[in-house]
C-alpha cells in the first residue's frame, strides 16, 4: 500500500507551504520517522518525517510553494 | 523485583506506562496523519504531558467526572474514551462519539465520564463545579477533575470557580497541567506569580504542587488528593508541573522555546523516563514493553482505519441536536402550529408576578428534589433582590436555595454542569445587563452543549433574569433589553411573560424543558401588575403565542412589558376607529410564526413592538418573515418599533421616549393604517 504525501495543514492559519528541500533522494529507501523534507511556513521551518517506510518518490520540485493538500510525493 | 525504593507498586507503574504508550501512539498517529496530509484538522499537541492522565487513570473510574480542554486528547485516551469514536469525531464522521458535530475539541462521552471538553480557555472550571454539586447532592462518591493549563489561571472563570468550590466545599479537583506555556506566551510574560497552587490557599482551600512527569511521585500525591476529595474534605488545586514539547497548535516541536529549554523539557519527558525505569527496576523486559507498545500502535491504527470508513456527517444533520425537538428550531418556511394550553381550572389567587414566580418555583421544588435555585442574594429573609424566592430557603434548606458569590460565570457554569448531570437548576441573574459577564457560559456552553455533543449530553437548565428599562433611574447598565443577544445564539430558548399568569405557566414549562431556557422578568411588571393565578400546577407550552385582544385593522405583536403598552395603545386607537389585534408572543424561541401569520393574514397589517433596540432586533426578523410570506396579501408592509439606537439614558426625559411608549406605538400604528 502506498502512502501519498501532501502539503500538510500544520496550523489553523496555514494555507500554503514551501517545500524548501528534499532531505531524501528520489527513489531512496526511507524508514518511518526519517526526515524526508523541510517544510517552510510563515511561522517556522520544520522537518517532516516519513509517515511510513518504503521507497520515496518525489512528485514536486523543491524550492516552490504549494497549496495545502497538494500532492508532492509518495512512499511505495 | 527491585520495587522497594520505587515508591509505587510495579503493576501500577506498568499500567501507567500502558496508558502512556496508548497516548503516545495516538499523538504519533495524529502528527503523522497531519504531516502526511491524510488528516486535516487542528491539533493542539500534548506531547510531554502524558504522565498526568495516565497516572490519574489508575486512581479513578468511569464513574468519576472529567472536564478538559481542546489540548486534552491525552486526558480522553486515559479516561477511556473509545479510540474509534474519538478518531471518527476528530475527522467529523457520523460514528464519532458526538456524531462528528463537536470534533476533538468538544468530546463529551458520559459512558467514560468525559463529560465536557471546552475550547474556551478556563471555561471548564465553573462547569466542573456543577458536576460536583450533583455528586454531592446525590450522595455519590464521585470526584470531578477539571483539567486546564497554567495559562487558564489568568482568566476570570477559573478564579470564580475556585472561589465557589472553596465556599461550598465541592468534591472537585482543579488539575492545572502547568506546561509552562499559555498558548504562545511563556510564564514570566503573563504573570508575576508562577505560584499557581498558592492561588488556592489564597481562596481558603488546599493547593499542592506535584511533579507531573514523575509517575511514582505523582501517583502518591494524587492518591492522597483524590482520597481527600472523595471523603468530602473539599476541593484541591493541583499544580502538576510538566512541559509542553509541542507548539500551541500544529505538529512538531515548540518553536517558541529556545533549544536549551526544549532539550531540558525532553530530558524530563515522562514516557521515555518511565520506560527506562521499568526496565532498570527489572519490572518489564524490553520484549514485554515492545509488545505493549505494539498493541497500542495496533489499537490506534485499527481505530483510524475504521474511522476513515465512517461517512462524513451529512448536511441533513444541520439542525438536528440544536434542541431536543427539531420543530423548536426557527426555520424559514416552516411554521408549526403548536397546541395551546388547556385553560387551568381550580382555585386562583390574586398574585403579582413576583408571587407567581415564587409559586412556580415552590411547585417545581416540591415535586422534584433535583430542582434547586442559585444566584446572588437568593436566600431568605429577602429571597432575592426582588423577593422572587421568599421563604424557599427556609422551607427547602441551604442546598436547594444557594446564595452565591457575586460571580455570574460561576453561577451559570454551576447550572450548566449540574444540569448536564441531570439536575434541574434555576440560576437567577439579577439584571440582564450582567449577561455581559457570563455570556460565555450561556452562549458557548449551555446553548451549544447538546449540539457539540451530538445530544450525548445537554443542559436542561433555567436562567431567570430581571430586566429593567422604561422606568427611570437605573442607568445604562441596569436597563437594557438584551434578548436579541440570546436570540442570535442557536441552542437557547427564551421566554418573556407579560403577566403573572403566563410567568408561572412559562416558568414551569422552562424548568421541565430538556433545553436551556432563559426567562426574562420585567422589573416594570414584577410588583405593579396583579392578576388571578391558579394556585395549582399548570404549564404554558413554549412557542405558543396568545391573542390578547382581537381586531381587524392591524396586528400589534409584542412581549414582556411592551405588550401592556400595546394593549393600552390599542385602546387609544379604538377611540379613532382603528381596530388593533394584539398578540403576546410569550416565548421568543421557539417562536409561534403560525399564530403571527394567521393574525396578519386577517388584518393585513403588522407592527412589532419591543423595548430592545430596533436595529437588528426581533422586530426586524418578524417583519421580514411577514413581508416575505404574505407579500401581495398585505395592505401595508409589516413594520417595527423598538428603542432608538442609544444606551438607555439616565435622564428621565430621554428614557421615557427612547423606548416605545403608548403614544409612539399608537402613532406608528396609525401611520401604518393610513398609509
Amino acid at each position: 500500500m502506498s502512502t501519498t504525501l501532501t502539503i500538510p495543514k500544520l496550523e489553523m492559519s496555514m494555507s500554503e507551504g514551501t517545500l524548501a528541500e528534499w532531505k531524501a533522494e528520489d527513489g531512496a529507501e526511507v524508514k518511518e520517522g526519517d526526515v524526508i523534507y523541510i517544510l517552510e511556513t510563515n511561522k517556522t521551518s520544520r522537518d517532516i518525517e516519513a509517515p511510513a517506510s518504503g521507497k520515496l518518490v518525489h512528485k514536486a520540485p523543491a524550492g516552490e510553494t504549494y497549496d495545502v493538500g497538494t500532492e508532492i510525493g509518495e512512499i511505495v | 523485583m527491585a520495587q522497594g525504593n520505587l515508591g509505587i507498586e510495579p503493576e501500577v507503574l506498568k499500567a501507567i506506562y500502558g496508558q502512556m504508550a496508548r497516548i503516545r501512539a495516538v499523538d504519533k498517529a495524529i502528527q503523522a496523519g497531519l504531516s502526511q496530509g491524510k488528516f486535516m484538522f487542528t491539533y493542539w499537541p500534548m506531547t510531554g504531558q502524558e504522565c498526568i492522565p495516565a497516572t490519574i487513570s489508575q486512581l479513578i473510574t468511569a464513574r468519576d467526572y472529567m472536564v478538559t480542554t481542546y489540548r486534552g486528547i491525552h486526558d480522553q485516551v486515559a479516561k477511556g474514551v473509545d479510540l474509534y469514536g474519538m478518531f471518527a469525531e476528530a475527522l467529523g464522521r457520523q460514528d464519532g462519539v458526538n456524531k462528528g458535530k463537536g470534533g476533538s475539541p468538544h468530546i463529551s462521552d458520559p459512558s467514560s465520564g468525559s463529560m465536557v471538553t471546552t475550547a474556551i480557555v478556563g471555561a471548564g472550571a465553573p462547569i466542573a463545579n456543577g458536576l460536583a454539586i450533583s455528586a454531592k447532592e446525590r450522595g455519590e462518591d464521585r470526584v470531578t477533575i477539571v483539567n486546564f493549563g497554567d495559562g487558564a489561571t489568568s482568566i476570570g472563570a477559573v478564579h470564580e470557580a475556585m472561589n465557589l468550590a472553596g465556599a461550598w466545599k465541592l468534591p472537585v479537583i482543579f488539575m492545572c497541567q502547568n506546561n509552562q506555556w499559555g498558548e504562545y506566551t511563556r510564564i514570566p510574560t503573563y504573570t508575576a506569580s508562577p505560584n499557581f497552587y498558592g492561588r488556592a490557599e489564597a481562596l481558603g482551600f488546599r493547593g499542592v504542587r506535584l511533579d507531573g512527569n514523575d509517575p511514582a511521585a505523582f501517583y502518591a500525591g494524587m492518591k492522597d488528593v483524590i482520597e481527600s476529595v472523595r471523603a468530602g474534605k473539599g476541593p484541591v488545586f493541583v499544580e502538576a508541573v510538566t512541559y509542553r514539547i509541542g507548539p500551541h497548535a500544529g505538529v512538531g516541536e515548540n518553536y517558541n522555546a529556545t533549544k536549551e529549554e526544549l532539550a531540558a523539557g525532553k530530558e524530563r519527558a515522562p514516557v521515555e523516563k518511565t520506560r527506562a525505569l521499568l526496565i532498570d527496576a527489572g519490572i518489564c523486559s524490553e520484549d514485554e514493553l515492545g509488545a505493549l507498545e505494539e498493541a497500542a500502535r495496533k489499537e490506534v491504527e485499527d481505530a483510524i482505519a475504521r474511522a476513515l470508513e465512517s461517512p462524513v456527517t451529512p448536511e441533513s444533520e444541520t439542525i438536528i441536536d440544536v434542541f431536543a425537538d427539531v420543530n423548536s428550531v426557527p426555520k424559514r418556511g416552516s411554521y408549526p402550529a403548536r397546541a395551546a394550553e388547556t385553560e387551568p381550572t381550580g382555585e386562583t389567587r390574586t398574585m403579582s408576578m413576583v408571587e407567581a414566580i415564587r409559586d412556580a418555583q415552590h411547585i417545581a421544588m416540591s415535586k422534584n428534589k433535583e430542582v434547586f435555585i442559585l444566584g446572588e442574594d437568593v436566600g431568605d429573609p429577602h429571597g432575592g433582590v426582588f423577593g422572587t424566592n421568599k421563604g424557599l430557603q427556609d422551607e427547602f434548606g441551604n442546598t436547594r436555595v444557594r446564595p452565591t458569590p457575586i460571580a455570574e460565570q460561576a453561577i451559570i457554569g454551576a447550572a450548566v454542569g449540574s444540569s448536564i448531570a441531570g439536575m434541574r437548576p434555576i440560576a437567577e441573574i439579577m439584571f440582564t445587563d450582567f449577561f455581559g459577564v457570563c455570556l460565555d457560559q450561556i452562549a458557548n456552553h449551555a446553548a451549544k452543549q447538546r449540539y457539540m455533543s451530538g445530544s450525548a449530553t445537554h443542559a436542561p437548565m433555567t436562567i431567570r433574569v430581571q430586566a429593567g428599562g422604561g422606568m427611570g433611574g437605573f442607568g445604562a447598565q441596569h436597563s437594557q433589553s438584551t434578548e436579541a443577544w440570546l436570540l442570535h445564539t442557536p441552542g437557547i430558548k427564551v421566554v418573556y411573560p407579560s403577566n403573572p399568569f403566563d410567568a408561572k405557566g412559562l416558568l414551569l414549562s422552562a424548568i421541565d424543558d430538556p433545553d436551556p431556557v432563559v426567562s426574562f422578568e420585567s422589573m416594570m411588571l414584577l410588583f405593579t401588575q396583579k392578576g388571578e393565578v391558579p394556585t395549582g400546577e399548570y404549564k404554558i407550552p413554549l412557542g405558543v403565542a396568545k391573542v390578547k385582544r382581537e381586531g381587524s385593522d392591524i396586528t400589534l405583536i409584542s412581549y414582556g412589558w411592551e405588550l401592556n403598552n400595546c394593549l393600552a395603545a390599542a385602546e387609544e386607537l379604538a377611540k379613532e376607529g382603528i381596530s388593533a389585534e394584539v398578540i403576546d408572543l410569550r416565548s421568543l424561541v421557539p417562536i409561534d410564526y403560525h399564530r403571527i401569520l394567521e393574525s396578519v393574514k386577517k388584518t393585513g397589517r403588522a407592527l412589532v413592538v419591543h423595548a430592545a433596540v430596533e436595529f437588528c432586533g426581533l422586530g426586524a426578523e418578524i417583519c421580514a418573515t411577514i413581508n416575505e410570506e404574505l407579500w401581495g396579501k398585505l395592505k401595508a408592509p409589516a413594520i417595527r418599533l423598538g428603542a432608538e439606537y442609544a444606551p438607555i439614558a439616565y435622564s428621565n426625559a430621554i428614557e421615557m421616549n427612547q423606548v416605545p411608549n403608548i403614544n409612539s406605538i399608537a402613532a406608528r400604528a396609525r401611520a401604518a393604517v393610513k398609509s
